[in-house]
Parts: structure tokens; sequence; C-alpha cells
């Protein structure tokens, strides 16, 4: 390699940091360290004239490695690292700091401390500088297509805005027809019309308009010619890496051939065989090849393989003019290549016959309201009437009862958000048809949170539906009249009160869909502790997941109405775009690498990667050594810490560049306080520091900040080596366990501090010379806070004894 | 929550009192649902004891209330309240709880005085009459034994339940 010749450029951002600092100090400080053979300063480096004169010094060929001091360097390093491209240097020998925040505004108080401060900070830069390595780019191919998990509307509105993209989409349903959840629902709050209308696919032409939506039927959604849709299939297994997915779906016999049907009839008129419907809530029959309702997708009958008897009967076979029915069709398996998976598997209704005393399965006249939402529909079984199933007459007395296993600890903690909503529309609907019928909803809160959501609540007491602010604890049955008594106490009256009722609604928690724990294994997804998929970040990336390339939306994530459905499928469908589009994933070499001479034969690693980018590959018949997926690896670090035999590095933070950056900032005090490392995580515990800065806090300029790119690389070793280099105490500062940016680090790195501080007690050095902190970048005050306490125990504690090579 | 002198910040700590005591731990769980209410069987024959409106009385802090009133010592036990309770709230349990302190604190009902002095006594619940002793051989049944009074009232005035009756008189 070419001698390594660094060029060191000083901002002094327009003399506010040169008040504080001695500049002529430190430009004379850094030219007589060995390496570098230019300095510079300026009011800025980032940009303009500085950042040409950068430039020029590397097309000149003065320099091959760069270090600025800059004020902002997150926001200055993108411009350098890019200008230094250009020049035709190596971006990744560039190293950028802040003597600003991390030094002169937090020491200004004592100016020639600060100088010596950032005279260490400086060297420590170099000294990086100097062992850092030229990495590549890489690029990974990634396949223009996408698979969509469930067809219901969350499912159908990612696939629609995919499709119309120009993607290749599969839609894959696991039931016989698209629709979910809303096709059963029939209507949808905050607009009483159709649940299952979409918007009109762009690539129709005869059907597309601005009109804001269109009945399925007639949307011409499957009509897309990139689009495919799969009925009655599941996913069966995914083999693969991001953008190169390979799908296993099984798809189950229709016995109705897709492309002869005509939906004439003939056969479900002719089919002997009839069974409770459950799409219907049982209140009516229907035949073993059968669709749910006239209006679905695909218009095609299904068999019920439960109940048919086939080629004992074959009936239908013989009516079918058509020739559409296809007795002997078998499973099969299809292979999808795909870049991107969505998952849209929505929820379902918790099994309300889990709660003995609400007696759903014993007595007919308990319901769902999805159940419900079957007799209020038109299409519905009892043809819109609401009726009592038990005699079928109609039903006068309404009795709803919320939450029912949900906000219970015993099933689900969580309130599932849309339950007083679907109660309030169902009470409205049915008492704008039929006013006479006397409706009660028993209710813990009711919450009404949406937009014209609380419009419901209003209307319904407008309408003279009574509220009881009590959770029932039981439903019985008269055993003389068969009516049903609910008791419940109404507690703003404190009044225990049986209520006399036909029908009572029962609003179950909404649970996590069924299969999807298998589905999570399959696609290698973590479940939150509900059992709904864990989005990456609950605040900035409610669609997306850890793994790149698979997202998800809809009640996937947790029980939502239409209108967060809908923001939620479209924002998955930008987000797998975004993904899809280039048709690759450019990454940087700033992974980890593995030594094949020391890994040997453990497992550690594998399972502690949090992005599942490590395999374990034999060599011999005994032995295997660990590989990393450059296009998985996030480039943390947490292997590094988990090695026990040092047999992993990051290209970018090597451990001889870590120990040299530690060695420059402890070699240099100048205060008269016991020195304090820092090692801080360049996400949340640097921004910290940041952050302190910005704020003009104040704290000691004995403390120094070492930044890694993740505090769960660290090891044991190496806080000892600090102490070693002349640290007196070691501060970790990494992000809040719970909101580490790699996911384990900050607790790998807190265990490996408690460790280490009974280490250090059996060597006889005090424990608190070693602490972890967790913090925030608003949280700037608690690092200031902090390196003070710090400071000041360690004065108390007294110099460490010094430590030898042993 | 800092805890101020006034007397109604330091019986907001009520609560705190009642959660860290044996069997009230779950009070805070407590959402007002009522399930408890309209599953007592006490509460369903007289307005004396709800078990919700002791838990939110207990909750918002009114000791006195709680302690000094009837309605703890009206719950018959049954555990119905704690089974259906969607939070787990432990009513029965919590309600001990508060017997407990109400007792410490000399707030005991005639009936629960009179079981005490009865075992100070006798070393039994119910004091067994003449009459009943004098019935017992025509009933076939063998005389009753000693019940070892006085080892039980070491063990009673270890634990200071011979002083309850005292307290009783102090609180009164």
């Amino acid at each position: 390699m070419d001698q390594v010749k660094v060029g060191v450029f000083l901002s002094d951002c327009g003399k506010q940091l040169s008040e504080i600092l001695d500049f002529n100090a430190l430009t004379d400080y850094v030219k007589k360290v060995s390496g570098v053979v230019l300095a510079g300063r300026s009011s800025e480096f980032w940009r303009g004239k500085g950042l040409q004169f950068i430039v020029d010094a590397i097309k000149d060929g003065k320099i091959n490695r760069v270090v600025v001091a800059e004020s902002l360097p997150k926001l200055s390093e993108v411009n350098i690292v890019q200008a230094v491209e250009n020049a035709g240097l190596n971006p990744y020998l560039v190293e950028v700091i802040d003597l600003k925040d991390h030094c002169a505004w937090p020491h200004r108080k004592t100016p020639s401390e600060a100088t010596e401060k950032a005279k260490a900070m400086l060297l420590a830069a170099i000294e990086r500088a100097k062992l850092l390595e030229p990495l590549e780019k890489l690029e990974f191919s990634v396949l223009k297509s996408a698979l969509v998990i469930g067809g219901g509307i969350a499912g159908m509105q990612t696939a629609v805005d995919l499709a119309d993209l120009g993607f290749e989409v599969h839609l894959v349903e696991k039931a016989p027809f698209l629709g979910g959840l809303a096709t059963r629902a029939g209507r949808f709050f905050p607009t009483d019309d159709c649940a299952i209308c979409i918007e009109s696919p762009a690539s129709d032409v005869k059907t597309i308009t601005h009109t804001s939506r269109k009945c399925i039927y007639r949307s011409g959604f499957s009509e897309i010619p990139n689009m495919d849709i799969l009925t009655n299939s599941k996913v069966a297994a995914v083999e693969g890496v991001p953008g190169n997915y390979k799908v296993t779906i099984e798809k189950k016999p229709r016995y109705v051939n897709e492309l002869k049907c005509v939906r004439c009839d003939l056969c479900t008129a002719i089919c002997p065989v009839e069974v409770p419907d459950e799409y219907n809530a049982k209140l009516k029959t229907r035949k073993a090849i059968y669709m749910n309702i006239p209006n679905v997708h695909p218009p095609v009958y299904v068999i019920d393989e439960s109940v048919c008897k086939f080629h004992d009967c074959a009936k239908c076979v013989e009516v079918c003019p058509t020739d559409a029915i296809e007795l002997d069709q078998k499973s099969e398996q299809i292979t999808l290549n795909v870049g991107s998976i969505i998952v849209a598997t929505g929820f379902r209704e918790f099994d309300s016959s889990i709660i003995k005393e609400y007696h759903y399965d014993d007595y007919p006249d308990v319901m769902t309201n999805l159940e419900l939402a079957r007799m209020i529909d038109g299409f519905g079984p009892t043809g819109g009437v609401i009726i009592r199933p038990s005699d079928r007459k109609p039903a006068k007395k309404i009795v709803f009862v919320q939450c029912v296993g949900s906000r219970d600890r015993r099933y689900n903690p969580y309130c599932s958000s849309i339950c007083c909503m679907i109660s309030l529309k169902h009470a409205t609907l049915i008492k704008s048809a039929y006013p006479d019928t006397d409706i009660s909803i028993c209710y813990i809160d009711i919450r009404t949170t949406g937009r014209e959501h609380e419009d419901y609540y209003e209307r319904a007491r407008e309408m003279g539906i009574k509220f009881i602010k009590g959770r029932p604890t039981e439903i019985s049955r008269d055993t003389e009249t068969g009516r049903l008594i609910v008791d419940v106490e109404d507690a703003l009256l404190r009044k225990i009160l049986e209520l006399d009722a036909d029908l009572v609604v029962l609003a179950p928690a909404m649970v996590p869909a069924e299969d999807t724990k298998g589905l999570a294994e399959i696609l290698g997804l973590e479940l939150d502790e509900d059992g709904f998929f864990k989005e990456y970040n609950a605040k900035l990336r409610p669609t997306e997941t850890k793994l790149r390339g698979i997202y998800l939306c809809g009640g996937a994530t947790f029980p939502k109405d239409a209108p967060t459905t809908s923001l939620h499928a479209h924002s998955a469908a930008i987000k797998a775009v975004k993904f899809l589009t280039t048709g690759k994933i450019v990454k940087d070499q700033r992974t980890a690498v593995i030594n094949e001479e020391y890994c040997g034969d453990c497992e550690f690693c594998p399972v502690t990667c949090p992005y599942g980018a490590i395999s374990l590959e034999p060599t011999t018949e005994e032995h295997f050594v660990a590989r990393i997926s450059d296009l998985l690896c996030e480039g943390c670090g947490v292997c590094v810490g988990t090695c026990p035999l040092n047999a992993i590095e990051l290209r970018h933070s090597r451990p001889n560049q870590m120990l040299a950056q530690m060695k420059a900032l402890m070699s240099i005090n100048g205060t008269s306080k016991p020195l304090v490392l820092a090692i801080c995580c360049s996400e949340c515990g640097h921004t910290a520091v940041d952050s302190s800065g910005m704020a003009m806090m104040q704290y000691p300029a004995n403390v120094r900040v070492m930044k890694v790119p993740c505090t769960g690389i660290l090891q044991v070793h190496q806080f000892l080596e600090a102490f070693k280099a002349g640290a007196q105490g070691v501060m970790v500062v990494g992000c809040k366990s719970d909101g580490c940016h790699y996911e384990v680090g900050s607790q790998k790195a807190e265990n490996k501090v408690e460790l280490t501080r009974i280490l250090m007690k059996e060597y006889g050095i005090e424990p608190e010379r070693l602490e972890m902190f967790n913090m925030v970048f608003i949280e700037g005050d608690k690092f200031a806070a902090a390196a003070q306490t710090m400071t000041e125990r360690l004065e108390k504690l007294g110099p460490l004894p010094t430590m030898g090579d042993s | 929550m800092k805890h101020g002198k006034d007397e109604k910040t330091t019986n907001l700590a009520f609560s705190d009192v009642i959660s860290s005591r044996l069997g009230g731990e779950t009070i805070n769980l407590c959402y007002q649902c009522g399930t408890c209410a309209s599953s007592c069987p006490v509460a369903k024959i007289t307005p004396r004891f709800n078990p919700r409106e002791v838990i939110k009385l207990t909750l918002s802090g009114e000791k006195d209330e709680v302690i000094s009133g009837d309605a703890i010592w009206l719950c018959c036990s049954c555990y119905n309240c704690q089974e259906r309770c969607p939070q787990k709230v432990e009513i029965a349990n919590v309600i001990y709880a508060l017997r407990n302190i109400a007792v410490k604190e000399g707030y005991i009902p005639n009936i629960f005085s009179e079981f005490a002095s009865a075992i100070l006594n006798d070393a039994r619940v119910v004091k067994v009459s003449k009459f009943v002793e004098t019935k017992r051989p025509t009933l076939g049944l063998p005389p009753l034994q000693p019940t070892g009074v006085n080892a039980l009232r070491k063990i009673l005035s270890a634990t200071g339940f011979d002083k309850l009756q005292q307290k009783k008189e102090e609180a009164t």
C-alpha cells in the first residue's frame, strides 16, 4: 500500500471556535504528528473554498487520508465524503470529528483545558485515519416482483398499488375468496357504505377514472396484466435473501376450473349436501359447492372438500354446462421468485367461547359483532332483518357487551381499538332501520378517537340507545322463557341490573389471524407480545420489518379500522417500491469479516446476530466456520462483541483502530482531573453528547468521547485496555436497551459491563469506575450530568494504580 | 408522585400502602368496570357493600371511610369477583388487606371481637355453653378435650392478638 499521507483540516467555524480553542497551537501540534503531511485551517471545510482545498490536495496526490474537524459533522460528513470520492479517493478513508459540540462549547469556561482535549481528539482521529482501509461498494440484484400475503382490503390495496406501478404482483389468499373480514363486515365506519370497494386500478383503460372508489367486482383490479391472484393458497416455505426470495405456495384444489365456470348456479341448485353456513353465522345453510356472496372474487364456485361426496354423487358434474367441475383436482405447489414480500394477514375475532360465563357456545342468541354484521347485510342470511336465532323471531331488545376478551389480562390485555366503533355502527344501523328496537351498550370506556367517530356516539345517544357503564359478569338464560339475562352493574347509578334481552351481541377482542405464528417462523419475523407482527420501529417505520424487502400492513400489526388500514397499505406499497424500483440494493462493505483461522465451531454469533446475517458452513466433516452475508450484515458489531475467540472484526472498526483511538484520547490530559473515556455508540449515545454540546451544557474536559458503531461491539478486554491506556474511569453510552438501533447491542453491552465489573473487583479495581448509561439525543443534560458525576466519583476514589503489561 | 404533608396527599398514598401489602399488590390495575359488583352475591341483596366502590374509595385515598365503615366486613369471601375480574385484581384479597389495617387501627366489628375473645379465653372460635356440653353424651359424642389454651395464649400474646380488644377500646 502507498505510504499513508494524512491531511488535517481544522475549521474554526468563523472564529466562534478560535475564541475558545488556541487554533495556532492545534495547527502546530497536528503538523508534528507522524504521518501528517498537510494541515489547513479555514472557517469551514464542508463546502465552498475549504472543501475545494481538500479536493485539490487529493487530486494533487498530496494526501490519501482526510481528517476534518468540523461543526455539524453528521451533515458535513455527507458532503465531504462525496467530494472525496469524486476527487478519486476511497470515501472510507475520511474521519470527521466535532471540535465544537464535543469540545469548545461544553468546555468554554476552561479554554486551555479544552485546547489540550482538542489535541487528544485530533490525535485520535489521525491515528484512526492512518489505520483506515478502503472499502468497496457492493451491489445485489433485486427482482422487480412482489408477493402479497393476504387478500383482505390491506393486501388488495397494496397489490393494486404495486401492480399499477408495473411490478409483477402475486396476491395470495388462504380462503377461496378475496375480501377478508371486509366481505363479512358488509359496511364500514365512518361512511357506513360498502366495505368492499377499492380505488380503480390505473392500468385498466375502461375503469380508470378519478372517481373515489369502485366495487371490487367492477374495479377490474383482477385483470391488471401483471397481477396474479392465488386464492385457496398459502405460503408453505420461503428461502433466499432480500431481493431474491423463492416462495413455495401450496394451492388447495378448488375443484372448479376458474377459466370455465360461468356461475350459472346449476351446481349449487342440484347439490344435495347442505351444511350450516359458517360464513353467515350459521343462520342459513349452504351447499357443498358454493359461493359466499354474489359479488365475491373470484366469481367461481368452490367445493367444500370436508363435506362433498365427490364421485359418489357428482351430480354437479352432470349439470355443469361448461364442464368446469373437476373433482380430481389435486393440491399443487407453486414456486414464485419475488424481490419483496408484503404481509397483510389481518386479524380475526377472539374466540368468545373461552369466556364461559358469557355462554357464547351454549346460547344461540349470544353472537358476535361479525355475526351480527351478516344479519345487517341485505345480502345476508336474514335479508337484513335482525332476528333471535333461537326462534328466528325479530330481536326487539338487544344488549351489546364491549371488551370481550380485550382489556382483559387473562386473555388480551390490549384495547382492540375498533370494537366500540363497530358496536356503535351496528347499534345505529339497527336503530335507523328498526326504531322500536331497544338497544343497550354495556361498556367500560367508550373509545371513539378517529375523525367523525364521536358523531356515532352522539347520534347513538340521540337515537335513544342506552349506555351502561359496566362490564357484565354473566349472561344467563331464563329456563322458562328462554330469554337472556345480562348481569351488570351500572357504575354511574351504582345499581346492579339484570337486563332482559332477545339478543346479546359480544364485541370480542381482535386477535392475530390464524397461523400468524407459523408464517412469522417461515419469514423469520418477530411477533410482539400480543402475537401481532412487530414493525421495525413503531414510531417511524410502521410498515417495515427488520428484514429488508419484507413489509407489513393492515391488521397484521394490530387491529385497524378501514381508513388506517388504507393508509398502512399504501405506505407498505411505497416502501416496497422504494426497495424494488432500482432493481438493486447498493450497500457498502461496512460489514463484519470472519478470520477463519480463529473461528472455531461455536454457535454464538449466528444466534446473536440481530439480522440473521451469519450462517455456519461446514469445512470438514466435524468442523464448521461462520459465514457473514454482506447483504444482511448491518455492520453493528454485536457478533464481534460476542465472539469468544476474537475471530470477527468490523472492516470499519477494527480492534487496532479502536485501540489506537483509545490510546490517543488518553495520551494527553491537560486538566487536573482524572481522565474518563466515554465510549459512545454512533446512534443515540453519540447524539446525546452532540446535544449536550449544542446546548452548551458544561462538563469537564477530562471526559473524552470515542465513537463505536454500537456498544454491542465492546468486549470485556477493551474496558481493561482503556484503564491500561490511562483512563481512570470508563463510561459506556448507548441507546436505551429497548430502543437500540441494532436491537440487542445495548443489552449485550450492559451484560458485558456487569461482567467486567465483577472481574474488576477481583483485580482490586473499584467496579464503579465503569458504568453503562442509556440515553437518547434529547437527553444531553443526562450526558453532561453523568460526565460530571463520574469525574467527581473518580476524584473521590483517587488515582488508579498504574497497570503493568501483565 | 411527591407526597406532601397535608392530609389529602397523605391519604392518596393509601393505595400505595395497600399495594405494598400481601394480597393488595394488584389494586392499581383496577379500571372500575364493575364486573366485581355484578358478580357479588352480597351487593345483589344490599347496597351496603359494593366491591368496586371499596376499591375506588381505596384508590382515591378515602382511608377513613373505608376502614371505619362496615362494607369491608360484609364481603363473604366467595371470590366470585376475583374469578371474573378482567384485570386480575385480587379483590377479595385486597379486602383482607383492608381488614387487617382496620383491625390494626382498632376498627373491629363486635362479632369479630367476640370471636377474638372466645379464642383468647377458650381457644375456640365459638364459646361452648354448659348446655351443649351436657347434651353431647346424649348424642353419643365424646366429652370435649381441653384445648391447650395456655399454649395458644402465649402465641397470641407474641403476635399482639391479645391486644385487639384494647385497641378497639382506644379507637372508640
